[in-house]
């Protein structure tokens, strides 16, 4: 075996021919780098997105409805206050909030609008919603603010021509109210939508139904088991087979890991044809670099090299350019990946780091490495096949 | 005496598009151990094609080369470089280095394919280029060197692995006088020491050196002296 020598001569080769070597290993670098900071920036969006949901771990919220192919949410009716109650008997549950919403018309100063208006005790919703949602200004609704209302970021400041101040009124199906708290921008319903007390809603909305129903459990582990268990005992409660329908953050965020998955497995495909293209420069200069040497091959032949140490040799070459290429697309592919999270991260105002895992780092590499030696395969063994006198006398 | 080289009615025909040109029509040679034989003949006598058959570098048509007993047509390509190793030692007019390696690099090259430890090699090749003397000159490439110091180092890795015969193939005719005899003075020593020797040469004075001089003519052979 000649391994450590063939690694040195190898590397004097490449280094002999510095520019062509430079080149050829920029195009394997540039393959690995747009593979790896796709999958890098891939998983910083993902982390963002489970991050942001894992924060509503152990919620789980109730329809009345459910999807259905072609026709989206569609709802099957509304809860009752038993609904409520027997939700309340299912232990490890902390907290629950029912909700009821509507579309209302929303005037303020002169200029009319349509919104969802949603009631829910006013001190369970602070409790459930105040880890997720912050006020910008102002408080949240109490139990006697009848006629006080949260309005969303969007309510606020986008809605109107005119911004929305705390304190101001506006004018709800015909009777005023006070403007008690602004949400900050949350990118969701909220944004949206003016939170009244329960009482309030009710008696704007003219009707007793309940829309939605949140849940927070206390154990995240039984959040599924939970939801379980309300969909059955809700199902019953109407003599419906598929009324109530669960969501919970786990299984969102298994559904969006899918996803995920898939938008990867493309960005990764088209990042292998720039991988492919890196291949082919190998193979291109390997064959060039075994025509230019054949001479020297023959001679090396002529001292005692056998067909395997002239084939090692020249693979040995391939292997170390594709190597060389691989770490350094590591290198510039983290750095891609970290300028496309921080400037991401500075427009969504959501955190989301690139994330380069020792095994995708490792693995590039590697797949750098064997697709280098692959493509050296063919120059390789065309070298190792020449006749000794041939290629000695080619000048 | 115990032969080193034989070959049997070895014959080689290359073939240019319809026509066969024999280079190569049933030679039969014998070369004893220890023996210096010089080759001479016209240009496209054949000379330079017995030479690479014995060094196992090309195939014969047919017929049979046995070097130190073993029959070469019978070997892979694998075992036929097995024997380039370690039986002989290739000289070329050309001096063929390999222009990237130092001299004492090329010098320690063969024994890279024999397996001998690094140390070891450059040890050797110090030794060898030292005997030429050529050691301070071992970390020039061969591009910095004359004609006479490459063909010097063309001669310390012919001789690398220790091998018991020295094929060459006009090994002064890009030399100069002076540097010819040196390098024959030289070859003529080893052969004192039971190297075998054979060299095919257009100079006359070389082939004077020789215990037998051939000639060759249209791929037929003639023994002379």
């Amino acid at each position: 075996m000649i391994g450590m020598d063939g690694i040195i001569l190898a590397y004097r080769n490449i280094k002999e021919r510095r520019t062509r070597s430079l080149l050829t290993l920029l195009g394997i670098a540039v393959g690995i780098a747009a593979i790896i900071s796709l999958i890098a920036v891939g998983h910083g969006m993902q982390y963002a997105i489970t991050e942001e949901l894992a924060s509503l771990a152990d919620t789980i919220i109730v329809f009345p409805g459910r999807m259905i192919h072609g026709r989206g949410y569609v709802e099957l009716g509304a809860f009752t206050e038993r609904d409520i109650n027997d939700i309340g008997r299912i232990g490890g549950i902390e907290d629950i909030v029912a909700f009821t919403s509507g579309i209302v018309d929303v005037e303020y100063r002169r200029e009319r609008t349509s919104l969802e208006l949603v009631g829910g005790d006013p001190t369970d919703m602070e409790e459930l919603m105040g880890e997720m949602v912050y006020l910008e200004e102002g408080r949240w609704i109490r139990e006697r603010d009848y006629k006080g209302c949260v309005i969303g970021y969007s309510v606020a400041h986008d809605y109107f021509e005119e911004d929305v101040g705390l304190n101001d009124r506006m004018t709800i199906n015909e009777s005023e109210f006070v403007v008690v708290g602004i949400f900050e921008k949350r990118g969701d319903d909220t944004d949206t939508q003016v939170f009244v007390p329960m009482r309030t809603a009710q008696d704007v909305l003219g009707t007793d139904d309940l829309k939605s129903i949140m849940v927070r459990v206390r154990d995240i582990n039984r959040v599924e088991e939970i939801a379980e268990e309300i969909e059955e005992r809700i199902n019953e409660n109407h003599n419906l087979d598929d009324f109530a329908q669960t969501m919970t953050m786990t299984s969102m965020i298994e559904q969006i890991g899918i996803v995920f998955m898939i938008v990867q497995v493309v960005l990764v495909g088209i990042a292998s044809i720039a991988l492919i293209v890196g291949c082919i420069g190998i193979m291109n200069t390997m064959l060039m670099s075994v025509m230019e040497r054949t001479h020297e091959i023959g001679i090396m032949k002529a001292i005692g090299a056998t067909n395997r140490n002239i084939m090692f040799l020249f693979l040995m070459e391939a292997g170390m350019i594709s190597l060389i290429g691989g770490i350094l697309g590591c290198i510039l592919g983290t750095i891609v990946a970290k300028a496309i999270g921080t400037i991401a991260s500075a427009y969504i105002g959501m955190d989301m780091p690139a994330i380069v895992t020792p095994t995708v780092a490792v693995g590039s590499i590697l797949i750098a490495v064997l697709v280098g030696a692959i493509s050296g395969l063919y120059p390789a063994r065309k070298a190792a096949k020449m006749s000794p006198i041939e290629a000695v006398r080619y000048e | 005496m115990s032969t080193m080289i034989r070959t049997v009615e070895l014959t080689k025909t290359y073939r240019m598009g319809e026509i066969e040109v024999p280079a190569l029509r049933s030679v039969n040679l014998e070369v004893n151990k220890g023996d210096f034989v010089a080759i001479q003949g016209p240009s496209g006598s054949g000379k330079s094609t017995l030479l690479n058959m014995i060094g196992c570098l090309d195939h014969p048509t047919s017929g049979t080369v046995f070097i130190d007993g073993t029959d070469t047509s019978t070997l892979n390509d694998d075992e036929q470089a097995k024997i380039r190793r370690e039986k002989i030692g290739f000289i070329f007019q050309q001096f063929n280095l390999i222009h990237t390696l130092s001299a004492l690099e090329n010098v320690a090259f063969p024994m890279m394919f024999t397996g001998v430890a690094r140390e070891k090699r450059i040890e050797r090749a110090k030794e060898l280029l030292e005997t030429l003397g050529l050691l301070e000159r071992a970390r020039h490439k061969p591009s910095e060197l004359s004609g006479g110091e490459q063909q010097r180092v063309a001669i310390a890795r012919a001789l690398a692995n220790n091998p018991p015969v020295i094929l060459g193939d006009e090994p002064t005719g890009n030399l100069d006088t002076k540097s010819g005899k040196v390098m024959m003075d030289f070859l003529e020593k080893l052969n004192d020491k039971g190297e075998t020797l054979i060299i095919v040469t257009h100079d006359p004075e070389i082939a004077a050196r020789a215990h037998r001089i051939i000639t060759m003519r249209d791929g037929i052979l003639r023994d002379k002296k």
